[in-house]
C-alpha cells in the first residue's frame, strides 16, 4: 500500500517549487526568437486532442520548414499536475491547451503570456469561447475548440411514448421523462448526476436557464438568488419522482445505457455524437439532439479549451504564428474533421460538414447563448460547495432554499 | 521447546515481510567475510551498495516528510507554487482550524468506523480463511490461495468495475439476488448508511489475502511434533487449535493487526474509486479530503497539517498496539 507515495508527492512539489520556484523568476524575457529562425516549438496538448495534434504538426512543419513542432500528449488525468509542476519548475512548453478551469490559476500564478489580440480578433470567435480565455478582463487563451451540452434523446423510444418533438421547456422535459418511463418502460427518465465532484456541471443548463448564476458579473455570490432555487428545486424534482437515478456513480458513462434504452435521455457534448455512433451502431436513428429545454430561456454551459503562451518562452513569434495556423478558419475545419471538436472560430462554421449536419447545427445555436464560468483560480473549491448543496437536494436531506443559503456563505467566504 | 517454537514462529513473520528471505542467509554470510577482508574496506563496500537507497530514501522520503512538516505551518496555496518564499508562516493555526472543521472531523470520525469494524473483521477472516487454504483438502489448496490472493495483485480500477457490479442496486449481483426472492436490493452507495459498510467490504476483501498470507507462513513454522504431541495428550481439533495454534501465532497476529490498522487508518482507494467521499460526505476518509484539499483545492498548508495529524494518529495507534499486544504474549 503505497500510501507514503502520497505524502511523498505533496513534498516533491514543494521540493521542485523551492529549487526551480526561485530560479524561473529571474528568467522571463531573457531574449526571444523571430518566427523565421530555425527553432522547435513544443507544445503540450492533453488526452486525444494530443494524439492528433502531432499529425497536425507535421503538415504545419512540411510547410514551414524552419519550425519543428514537438508536440508532447498530456493524459488529462495528471493535466493539472504536471501544467503545476513545470509552472512551478519554470519548465512550461511554448504553448499549451488549457480548460477554461485552469486558466484563472495559471494567469494568478503569472506564467502565461496574455494574448496578442492585434492577431486574434475577439469577433472571429463565440462569445463564450473567448471569455473563457479571459481572466479579470484581459485574454490569456486563444479559443481552440468549444463545446457545449444539449440534450440527447432516444426519438423511437419517445414515439413509443407517444411525443414526437423535442422538449424545449421544463415542463415538456419532465413530462417526456415521465411518458418515457410509464409508457416506454425505460428503468429512467433522464440522466442527471445526483452528487459528486461536477454534479454542478450537469447543473449548470437548469441553473443558466432559469437565468441563474453562482458568481455574476460584479463579482458578486447570487447562488440562493430565487432564479437558483427554483433551477435546483426543478433539478431535484427529478430524484424526487423516481426519474433519475440517486445512486453514486463516480466514472459512470451514459453511453451504454442511452444504447440499451435504460436511459432515454442525457445532457451530453459534442463528443457524445462519435461515441454513440461508433459505440450504440444499433440505435443509429434512433436518437437526435435537441437544445436544452428552457425556462427563461434555453441556456446550456460553455466549455472547450483554449491554447495559451507561456511567459517565458522564447519563441514567442513562432507560437504565435502557429496558433493562428490552429485558429484560423481553415485549420479550424481541418482539426474539426480529424476530432470533431468543435471549431471556436465562427466562420468556420459555414462551410462543408458543419453547415450540412443538422445536429452539428443544434450545438451551432447552442453556442450563441452558452455561458461560460467566471474563472477564479478557486473556481473548483467554490463549485464544490454547489456540488454539496445538490446532493443535499437530491439525497433529500435539505430543502433547496436551505441548502442554497448554506452554499451562499460558504462561497462568499471564498470569493474575496 | 517453547521458546523454539515460538522464534520458529518469528522468523516465519519475518519471511512474509518484503526482501525478507534473503535474511537467513545473510548472517553466517557476513561472518565468512568479515574474516576474508579488512573492515575498512567492508564498510566502504556496505555504504557504497547502500548509496542508491540512501539517495532515494533522502530525496523522495526524508525531505518531503521535512517539507511538509515545515509546509504545514505554512499557508502554501496556489499562488505559491512559483513564489514558495511568499508563504507566510501561521503557526499552530492550520492545526487549529482543523479540529473546528467540521468537514475533518467527519473524515476522522469515517476512518475510525473504517479502522474499528474494518481491521477486527480482517484479521479473524484472515484467519479462517488461512486455516481453510492451510488444512483444506489437498486439491482446493491452491485454488483457495490463488483466490483469496488475487484481489491483493488487482489494480483497483479493475476491483471498482467488479464491485460496482456487484453493489450497482438495478442490475448488480446483489440486487439479482434480492429480486430472485422478491426483495428490492438497497442502494449501496447511494445510502449515507450503508455507503461505509460497503466500502469496508470491500476492504477487507481486498486485503483478506495479505493477512492470509502471513497467517498461512505462521501456521506452517508450527512444528508438527508440537500438533503430534497435544493430539497424543488427547486433544481435540478445536483444542489444538486455541491451545498450540493460536498461542504461537501470536507474533504473526501482532504484525498482521499492526501493518492492518496502518492501512486502513490511510484508506484512500476505495472510496475515491467508488463514492468520491459520497453521498454526503460519509465515505470521506481522512486521506481522501487530505487530497481533495491539496490537490484539487491546492490548500497544500492545510493538506500538510492534515497529513501530520493522520501520522500522529498512526504513531499513537500502533504504539499502542505493540505494547498491548506484546504484553499478553508474556
Amino acid at each position: 500500500m503505497p500510501r507514503t507515495a502520497r505524502t511523498a508527492s505533496v513534498g516533491i512539489a514543494v521540493a521542485a517549487a523551492l529549487t526551480f520556484g526561485v530560479t524561473a523568476c529571474g528568467s522571463s524575457d531573457g531574449g526571444s526568437v523571430a518566427a523565421d529562425k530555425k527553432q522547435t516549438l513544443t507544445v503540450w496538448a492533453m488526452g486525444a486532442e494530443g494524439e492528433k495534434l502531432a499529425d497536425v504538426a507535421k503538415e504545419y512543419t512540411k510547410a514551414n520548414p524552419n519550425v519543428t513542432v514537438k508536440v508532447t500528449p498530456v493524459g488529462w488525468d495528471v493535466a493539472h499536475q504536471k501544467l503545476v509542476s513545470a509552472a512551478a519548475a519554470g519548465t512550461l512548453p511554448d504553448v499549451a491547451q488549457m480548460g477554461g478551469s485552469y486558466l484563472g490559476e495559471f494567469a494568478e500564478l503569472g506564467v502565461l503570456d496574455p494574448v496578442d489580440t492585434k492577431t486574434f480578433n475577439e469577433k472571429d470567435f463565440f462569445q463564450s469561447g473567448w471569455q473563457q480565455g479571459e481572466v479579470d478582463g484581459k485574454a490569456y487563451g486563444v479559443p481552440w475548440y468549444v463545446d457545449t451540452r444539449v440534450l440527447y434523446y432516444r426519438t423511437d423510444l419517445a414515439e413509443k411514448a407517444g411525443v414526437t418533438k423535442a422538449p424545449t421547456d421544463w415542463k415538456e422535459m419532465q413530462d417526456l421523462a415521465t411518458a418515457y418511463q410509464k409508457k416506454a418502460g425505460t428503468k429512467w427518465g433522464l440522466s442527471i448526476q445526483p452528487s459528486g465532484l461536477d454534479t454542478v456541471q450537469n447543473f449548470y443548463s437548469f441553473l443558466y436557464s432559469a437565468g441563474g448564476e453562482i458568481v455574476n458579473d460584479k463579482g458578486e455570490v447570487v447562488i440562493d438568488s430565487p432564479e437558483a432555487v427554483k433551477a435546483l428545486k426543478e433539478y431535484g424534482s427529478y430524484f424526487d419522482k423516481g426519474l433519475s437515478n440517486k445512486s453514486v456513480q463516480p466514472g459512470y458513462d451514459v453511453v451504454k445505457d442511452f444504447g440499451n434504452g435504460r436511459v432515454p435521455m442525457f445532457f451530453g457534448g459534442p463528443w457524445h455524437v462519435t461515441l454513440l455512433n461508433e459505440g450504440q451502431p444499433q440505435i443509429k436513428g434512433k436518437w437526435a439532439v435537441a437544445n436544452v429545454p428552457a425556462d427563461k430561456a434555453s441556456v446550456s454551459m460553455a466549455g472547450g479549451s483554449s491554447l495559451v503562451i507561456s511567459k517565458d518562452s522564447k519563441h514567442k513569434a513562432a507560437a504565435t504564428e502557429f496558433i493562428t495556423y490552429l485558429t484560423d478558419t481553415k485549420g479550424q475545419a481541418d482539426w474539426y474533421k480529424r476530432t470533431k471538436d468543435l471549431p471556436a472560430n465562427t466562420a468556420a462554421w459555414t462551410s462543408g460538414d458543419l453547415a450540412d449536419d443538422a445536429n452539428l447545427q443544434v450545438f451551432k445555436k447552442q453556442m450563441d447563448t452558452a455561458k461560460a464560468n467566471p474563472s477564479p483560480s478557486n473556481w473548483t473549491e467554490i463549485t464544490d460547495k454547489v456540488d454539496q448543496a445538490i446532493a443535499k437536494v437530491t439525497q433529500g436531506k435539505a430543502s433547496a432554499e436551505d441548502a442554497l443559503k448554506t452554499a451562499q456563505s460558504e462561497i462568499e467566504g471564498l470569493v474575496k | 521447546m517453547r521458546t523454539m517454537t515460538s522464534k520458529a514462529a518469528e522468523s516465519a513473520t519475518v519471511q512474509a515481510g518484503p526482501g525478507a528471505s534473503e535474511s537467513p542467509a545473510t548472517g553466517p554470510e557476513r561472518r565468512r567475510g568479515g574474516k576474508k577482508s579488512s573492515m575498512g574496506v567492508q564498510n566502504l563496500a556496505g555504504w557504497l551498495f547502500s548509496t542508491p537507497f540512501l539517495v532515494l530514501f533522502l530525496v523522495f522520503m526524508a525531505f518531503p516528510i521535512l517539507a511538509t512538516l515545515v509546509m504545514s505551518f505554512t499557508d502554501f496555496g496556489l499562488r505559491n507554487v512559483t513564489r514558495p518564499l511568499d508563504a507566510n508562516f501561521i503557526g499552530f493555526e492550520n492545526y487549529v482550524n482543523l479540529f473546528s472543521d467540521g468537514k475533518f472531523l467527519k473524515s476522522l470520525f469515517n476512518t475510525a468506523y473504517f479502522v474499528v469494524i474494518g481491521v477486527p473483521l480482517t484479521i479473524f477472516l484472515g484467519l479462517v480463511v488461512a486455516v481453510l487454504a492451510n488444512n483444506g483438502i489437498d486439491r482446493a489448496r491452491t485454488f483457495f490461495r490463488v483466490g483469496f490472493y488475487a484481489p491483493v495483485v488487482t489494480t483497483i480500477v479493475a476491483v471498482a468495475v467488479v464491485w460496482r457490479f456487484v453493489l450497482d442496486p438495478s442490475d448488480g449481483l446483489i440486487a439479482g439476488l434480492f429480486s430472485e426472492v422478491g426483495l428490492t436490493s438497497p442502494d449501496f452507495l447511494g445510502s449515507e448508511t450503508l455507503a461505509m459498510p460497503s466500502m469496508i467490504a470491500m476492504a477487507v476483501w481486498r486485503n483478506l489475502g495479505t493477512v492470509m498470507v502471513l497467517f498461512i507462513a505462521g501456521l506452517q513454522a508450527i512444528p508438527t511434533d508440537v500438533r503430534e504431541a497435544a493430539r497424543l495428550d488427547g486433544a481435540g481439533a478445536w483444542q489444538e487449535f486455541k491451545g498450540i495454534t493460536v498461542p504461537l501465532l501470536r507474533p504473526t497476529l501482532l504484525y498482521a493487526t499492526v501493518i492492518t490498522t496502518i492501512g486502513y487508518l490511510n484508506v484512500f482507494e476505495e472510496p475515491f474509486v467508488m463514492t468520491q467521499g459520497g453521498p454526503s460526505d460519509s465515505t470521506l476518509t481522512v486521506s481522501l479530503n487530505m487530497y481533495r484539499e491539496g490537490f484539487n483545492f491546492f490548500h497544500m498548508g492545510y493538506a500538510s497539517a492534515m497529513a501530520y495529524v493522520l501520522f500522529v494518529v498512526i504513531m499513537g495507534i500502533t504504539v499502542l498496539q505493540l505494547r498491548l499486544l506484546k504484553d499478553n504474549t508474556k
